[in-house]
C-alpha cells in the first residue's frame, strides 16, 4: 500500500511518502507562509527520490488540524486535488494525535500542544499503550493559564509536546512535574501511522466528510449597521 | 487543436468550476455564498474561506459529470491567481495544482482580472479581437481598461474610491434594500423614471477615473430632506435616477476612451455588466458609433470559472505554464 501524508497545520510543511508504514521519502520546510509554495514542488521531489508515479497512491493522509487556518486549508485542498486525481483515499488526521504519536515517554502522560493564534492553543492529553498513544477525550481550545491550570491539576508526571517555544515563562513557572519534550510540530511522517491504521481498518470517512477541523467559529460578528434597515418607503417589500 | 480545461475561480464569494474547450463552455458550475455572507452585510473573508473548502471536491466533480469527460480527456489545469482573498484564493488554487500535478498536466495561474476581460470571447469569438476598450465593474474594481493586444493591458482610468459595485450595496443599503445592492436596486428601478431626480455625475474633469463617494452622499441626503417633506418620490424613481448616475458615467466614461482610441470593439465584465440598465445604454452607444459590442452574458459577467479556463486557453497557446511552486498573488494587477 502506497501512502502519501501531508501536513501543514503549523509553521512547519512536510510531505511523506510510505509503502505500508516505511517511510521512502520526505521532505519539509518551516515557514509561516510557505505552505502553498512549499507542497507540490515537495511532492514532485518525493516522487521522483522514491521513482513512485502519481497514479500509484492508495490513500493520501491530511492533517486536517487544529492548527493554522490558511495552512491547513492549503493541505486539505491539495490532499483532495491529488486524491481525486488519482482516485485514492482521503483520510484524515489531527495535528495533536500525530504530535503525541511522536512524543517519547515511557510512562509520563502526554498533554500535545497547537499553536492557534489569538491567545489559544488546542490542546489534548494521552497516555502511553504498548505501540502509541491513546487520546483522553476531545480536543480543546484553552488560554495559557488554563493550560497551566490542567497541567497542575495533572495528578501524575507529564511530558509536554508541540508548540512550547510560543508559551510565556511565567506559563510553565514551577510546575516540577512537568517536562517538555519534542516534537514541536506534527510531521508528515508520523502521519504515515495514523493513515496506515485507518485504511487498514476501513475507517475513513466518505471524502466529504474529511473537513478542516478548527475548533473555533470564525471570529466575525454580524454587522448591524450594515445591515438591511427599514427602508424610507412605506410598504417597501 | 483545442484544449479542454478545467478552472477554478475562488478569489471571493463564489466557488466556481468550469470545463472549456477552447473558447466553448463544456460546463460551468459554482456555489454562491451570497446568502451566507448576506447576514454580515458583506464577504466575510474566513466565512468565504471555509465555505469554498466545503464544496470544491463536489463540485469538481459535478463541473466533469456536466462536461461528460473523465480526468483523462483533460489537457490543462487552470485557477484563479489574484488579485482576491488571500485564504479564498489558496483554496482553488491549492485544489487545481495538485490536481493538474497528479495527472502530469499542464497548470496556468490566471489573472481574475484578465479572466473577466477575456470573457466575452465565449460568445463574441468572431467580433471580440484587439484593439478593443474594456469596462470592467464589479464588487471590487472598476476599470477602463485599453486592451492594445492580447497581454498589453493599459489601465486608462480606475475609481478613486468605491468600486462600482460596492457602491450599488451602500446605496442599496441607504434605501433599505438588500446586500447584494447592485440586482436589488436594477430589481427596484423596474418601470421608474431615470430623470426623476437629478443626483450629481462625478469628476467631468478626470477622461477615464470614477468617484462615487460623493454620490452615496447625495442619496442619503435627498431621501433624508424628501422624507422629512413628506414628498419622497416613488422608490422606483429614485432607484432608477440613482442607477442612472452610476451607468451613465460608466458609459460616458467607456466611450469617451472608445472615441479617444479609435478603437472599434467594446467589451465588458464583472458583475455590475449584469445591469439591464447598463448593458442597454452600452448598446445604443456602440450602435450610435457602429462599434462591435461584446459583452458577456450575465451569468458569465458576473465571477465564473469558465473565463478562467478561457483565459488560460489563451495562455497555454503562447506557452505559458505556471511552474509547481507558484503562489497565490492577492494584489496582482491587471496591466
Ligand atoms: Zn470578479
Amino acid at each position: 500500500m502506497k501512502i502519501v501524508a501531508v501536513s501543514t497545520s503549523t509553521p512547519k510543511s512536510s510531505v511523506a511518502l510510505a509503502e505500508g508504514r516505511d517511510v521512502v521519502a520526505a521532505a519539509e520546510r518551516i515557514d509561516r507562509r510557505g505552505h502553498a509554495s512549499f507542497l507540490v514542488p515537495a511532492l514532485d521531489f518525493c516522487f521522483d527520490q522514491a521513482g513512485w508515479v502519481p497514479a500509484d497512491v492508495d490513500a493520501v493522509v491530511v492533517d486536517v488540524g487544529p492548527g493554522l487556518y490558511t495552512g491547513l486549508r492549503v493541505g486539505l485542498a491539495t490532499a483532495q486535488g491529488l486524491a481525486g486525481a488519482v482516485g485514492a483515499q482521503l483520510v484524515p488526521a489531527v495535528s495533536l494525535d500525530a504530535l503525541a504519536l511522536r512524543a517519547t515517554t515511557g510512562h509520563r502522560h502526554i498533554v500535545a500542544i497547537v499553536d492557534v493564534r489569538r491567545g489559544e492553543l488546542a490542546v489534548a492529553g494521552y497516555r502511553p499503550v504498548p505501540g502509541g498513544v491513546v487520546r483522553d477525550g476531545a480536543p480543546q481550545l484553552v488560554t495559557p493559564d488554563r493550560l497551566r491550570a490542567l497541567l497542575e491539576s495533572d495528578p501524575g508526571e507529564v511530558l509536554l509536546v508541540g508548540d512550547v517555544p510560543v508559551l510565556s515563562e511565567e506559563t510553565l513557572r514551577g510546575l516540577h512535574r512537568v517536562k517538555v519534550g519534542r516534537p514541536r510540530y506534527p510531521s508528515a511522517e508520523a502521519l504515515v501511522d495514523i493513515g496506515a491504521r485507518m485504511v487498514e481498518k476501513d475507517s475513513a470517512p466518505h471524502p466529504d466528510e474529511v473537513r478542516p477541523f478548527y475548533l473555533r467559529d470564525p471570529d466575525v460578528t454580524i454587522n448591524w449597521a450594515m445591515l438591511r434597515r427599514e427602508g424610507p418607503w412605506p410598504g417597501q417589500p | 487543436m483545442k484544449p479542454v480545461v478545467l478552472a477554478f475561480e475562488t478569489s471571493c464569494d463564489e466557488t466556481a468550476v468550469a470545463v472549456v474547450r477552447g473558447n466553448e463552455v463544456l460546463s460551468n458550475v459554482l456555489s454562491s455564498q451570497v446568502e451566507l455572507h448576506a447576514r454580515f452585510g458583506g464577504v466575510v473573508p474566513e466565512v468565504a474561506a471555509r465555505a469554498h473548502i466545503e464544496a470544491i471536491r463536489s463540485l469538481t466533480h459535478r463541473a466533469m459529470v456536466d462536461a461528460g469527460l473523465h480526468t483523462d480527456d483533460l489537457d490543462a489545469v487552470a485557477a484563479t491567481e489574484g488579485p482576491g482573498l488571500v485564504g479564498a484564493l489558496l483554496v482553488g488554487f491549492s485544489f487545481a495544482k495538485a490536481t493538474a500535478w497528479a495527472r502530469q498536466l499542464p497548470f496556468v495561474g490566471v489573472d481574475h482580472m484578465e479572466g473577466h476581460l477575456m470573457a466575452p470571447r465565449i460568445d463574441h469569438e468572431e467580433t471580440f479581437r484587439p484593439p478593443a476598450v474594456s469596462l470592467l465593474v464589479s464588487g471590487g474594481h472598476s476599470e477602463i481598461v485599453f486592451v492594445r493586444d492580447w497581454g498589453d493591458y493599459e489601465v486608462l482610468g480606475r475609481t478613486i474610491d468605491d468600486a462600482a459595485g460596492e457602491a450599488f450595496d451602500k446605496l442599496a443599503r441607504v434605501m433599505g434594500l438588500g446586500f447584494p445592492g447592485g440586482p436589488a436596486i436594477d430589481a427596484a428601478s423596474e418601470g421608474g423614471d431615470p430623470r426623476a431626480v437629478p443626483f450629481p455625475r462625478a469628476l467631468p474633469d478626470r477622461p477615464y477615473d470614477f468617484s462615487f463617494s460623493g454620490l452615496k452622499t447625495a442619496v442619503t441626503t435627498f431621501i433624508d430632506k424628501a422624507s422629512r417633506a413628506g414628498d419622497l418620490p416613488p422608490l422606483a424613481d429614485v432607484a432608477a435616477s440613482l442607477q442612472e448616475a452610476i451607468v451613465d458615467v460608466l458609459v460616458e466614461k467607456t466611450f469617451r476612451a472608445v472615441d479617444d482610441t479609435g478603437v472599434r470593439v467594446v467589451s465588458g465584465g464583472g458583475g455590475v455588466l449584469a445591469n439591464r440598465r447598463l448593458r442597454a445604454r452600452m448598446a445604443e452607444e456602440a450602435d450610435k458609433r457602429g462599434v462591435a459590442l461584446c459583452l458577456p452574458p450575465p451569468v458569465l459577467a458576473t465571477d465564473n470559472a469558465a473565463m478562467i479556463g478561457v483565459a488560460a486557453v489563451h495562455h497555454l497557446a503562447l506557452g505559458h505554464v505556471s511552474d509547481w511552486s507558484t503562489g497565490v498573488d492577492p494584489g496582482l494587477r491587471l496591466g
